[in-house]
């Protein structure tokens, strides 16, 4: 089977200093991967350089099969390839229903209808009424975003992402702020995901990355330090090694 | 790390946000244009000696519709949306002078001389974002009235044009002595306008481009291209601007060099403030209360009346962050609790 993602030799520098140096990576449809390392490990960048925030120094990315190395970040979202952002980024002033109908009228590129109506849109109030259900977001569908509890919000960027019907999602820390007793909600909407749909999520919670994801890779200096189950990686010395100097995130 | 957008717009006077606003917005929304119609007539019967003032008043209603469009919606902060208004007027009146006098032809002339001012300026200036954007904005409508100062020929320089005289409209009602077609065709106008303006704010362009205004590269992540939203959302607000421009220029008979005016630009922009943007009533609201109290107070005191217009834009800005238009939420909700 042709990966999803198919990331070669990925490396960026910052005015010499190497931020990413040769990651390569096969993330395959289906597949529950999660990101972890150190703090200052190259995560964010990482990120970045797959969904195109950043461009590369060297190295290629493919999508299922098509080279999207020099595409916008906006042209590889039109591709299916999404991401939550670690702080909700939400429209304060819209409501819960509004940002989903929004993301899906851009999918849909329906965007430029000038005189047409969103309410008389034909399918978008089920499609949003479904994800709505989805998360568990329709006693609040009309509050405006501003007045969520956190928790709420970041099963709105969720869904927000869902909405895109992607083929790869990159959660950046989806349960970031989240009081721990409340990250069972978000692992609970996490579980719904559609079962063909790659997930890439990048945490620090190893409660969270254990339970979720079947395979663990590790990034350590902006490379790639190793790549396995939960058992292997937290039997591995070296990744005990990376981890010794910053014992709070040490996985346990 | 994604650095958060840090909401570079200077001039943001939407109201703070509060839960479950949007459908009672809608009832009233859907109240405004009834309501503004049976106002406005009201005030054709009520006030018969004063149609002229009403006449300008319904026509920069439109204009700072125009920049609600822009401003509340769009979050494109601006001090040259005269630009627009003052080409749509010119335009409108060099074509009455030289070619043709249909009234309705006169305002299309304007709109889409506004809307071809919006859409290139728009594309040149609209990446910048914030204070850089208002100082560009300034410049360009400097520019225009430079360029139509120069133009003597075409535009009578800082004498102004005139001679526009529009035939009858629908070749039936004459523009008569009294100002009564004028005022009932302006109103007639805005009223288009503002539910032409409605429509848009409600499809999935308005929707965008609110999106775009709170954060526009949230929108980017989103899959949607923010500069193209602004620019567009520029150029239709520039078609109504010019619109709005021609209307005075069709109802006064004459276009003079304030119509193209950074003063001209700014007091828009306290008008909108002052009734409430990003709300489509607050625009109208808002026009009416500033010229009505100009006119009354010019009338009582001719040397201080812009010191009543400050103390009341002050009183608002303090007392009514969202604008006089807010008053009706405050009043319901004060009744529910």
């Amino acid at each position: 089977m042709t990966a999803l993602l198919d990331v070669q030799g990925l490396s960026k520098n910052f005015d010499g200093l190497q931020v990413s140096a040769d990651i390569t990576l096969a993330l395959h449809p289906g597949e529950r991967c999660a990101l972890i390392g150190p703090n200052g490990a190259g995560k964010t960048t990482f990120v970045n350089l797959v969904t195109g925030v950043l461009a590369p120094s060297s190295g290629t990315i493919r999508l299922a099969g098509q080279d999207v190395t020099r595409l916008s970040a906006q042209a590889r979202v039109r591709l299916g390839l999404i991401r939550s952002f670690q702080v909700a980024r939400l429209f304060r002033s819209m409501t819960v229903r509004e940002h989903l109908e929004l993301a899906v009228l851009e999918r849909e590129r329906k965007t430029f209808r000038l005189f047409a109506s969103v309410r008389r849109t034909p399918g978008l109030a089920d499609e949003v009424a479904g994800l709505l259900d989805g998360m568990g977001l329709v006693p609040v569908a009309d509050t405006a975003v501003g007045a969520l509890a956190y928790g709420q919000q970041r099963l709105l960027e969720i869904a927000l992402a869902l909405a895109l019907k992607p083929k790869l999602l990159i959660l950046d820390e989806p349960a970031a702020g989240v009081p721990h007793s409340e990250s069972h909600r978000i692992l609970d909407a996490l579980d719904r995901l559609p079962a063909d749909l790659a997930v890439l999520m990048i945490e620090h919670d190893m409660d969270l990355v254990f339970r979720f994801a079947k395979r663990i890779v590790v990034l350590a200096q902006g490379r790639l330090l190793c790549s396995g189950t939960a058992q292997e990686i937290t039997t591995d010395p070296r990744v005990r090694e990376v981890y010794l100097g910053s014992r709070a995130n040490a996985p346990h | 790390m994604s650095g958060r957008h840090t909401g570079a717009v200077v001039i943001d006077p939407s109201p703070p946000v509060a839960a479950h606003e949007p459908r009672f917005r809608r009832a009233l929304g859907g109240a405004a244009v009834p309501l503004l119609a049976a106002a406005g007539l009201a005030a054709f019967w009520l006030f018969p000696n004063d149609l002229g003032l009403m006449t300008r008043i319904a026509a920069t209603a439109l204009y700072v519709l125009s920049l609600d469009l822009v401003l509340g919606f769009g979050g494109i902060a601006t001090l040259g949306h005269a630009a627009m208004f003052g080409t749509g007027a010119y335009a409108a009146g060099i074509a009455a002078v030289h070619l043709v006098s249909d009234p309705l032809v006169l305002l299309a002339v304007g709109g889409l001389a506004g809307g071809l001012v919006a859409l290139v300026t728009g594309a040149l200036i609209l990446h910048a974002r914030g204070l850089t954007l208002l100082m560009l904005t300034i410049a360009v409508v400097q520019i225009v009235q430079e360029v139509v100062n120069k133009a003597r020929d075409l535009t009578g320089g800082s004498d102004g044009l005139s001679g526009i005289e529009p035939s009858p409209l629908f070749g039936l009602f004459r523009f008569d002595m009294f100002g009564r077609t004028s005022y009932l065709f302006a109103l007639a106008v805005l009223l288009v306008g503002f539910l032409v303006a409605r429509r848009i704010v409600r499809s999935p362009f308005g929707l965008a481009c609110r999106g775009v205004k709170e954060d526009p590269l949230r929108v980017a992540a989103l899959g949607g291209s923010p500069r193209r939203y602004l620019v567009t959302l520029y150029a239709v607000a520039g078609v109504f601007a010019g619109v709005a421009g021609a209307l005075t220029a069709v109802t006064s008979g004459i276009v003079g060099l304030d119509s193209v005016s950074f003063s001209w630009s700014a007091e828009a922009l306290v008008m909108l403030v002052l009734g409430g943007a990003g709300r489509l009533v607050g625009a109208v609201i808002g026009t009416v209360a500033f010229m009505t109290i100009h006119h009354v107070m010019a009338a009582i005191d001719p040397f201080h009346w812009m010191l009543f217009i400050g103390l009341f834009l002050m009183g608002t800005v303090l007392f009514l962050p969202g604008g006089i238009a807010s008053l009706a939420d405050r009043l319901i909700k004060g009744n529910r609790a």
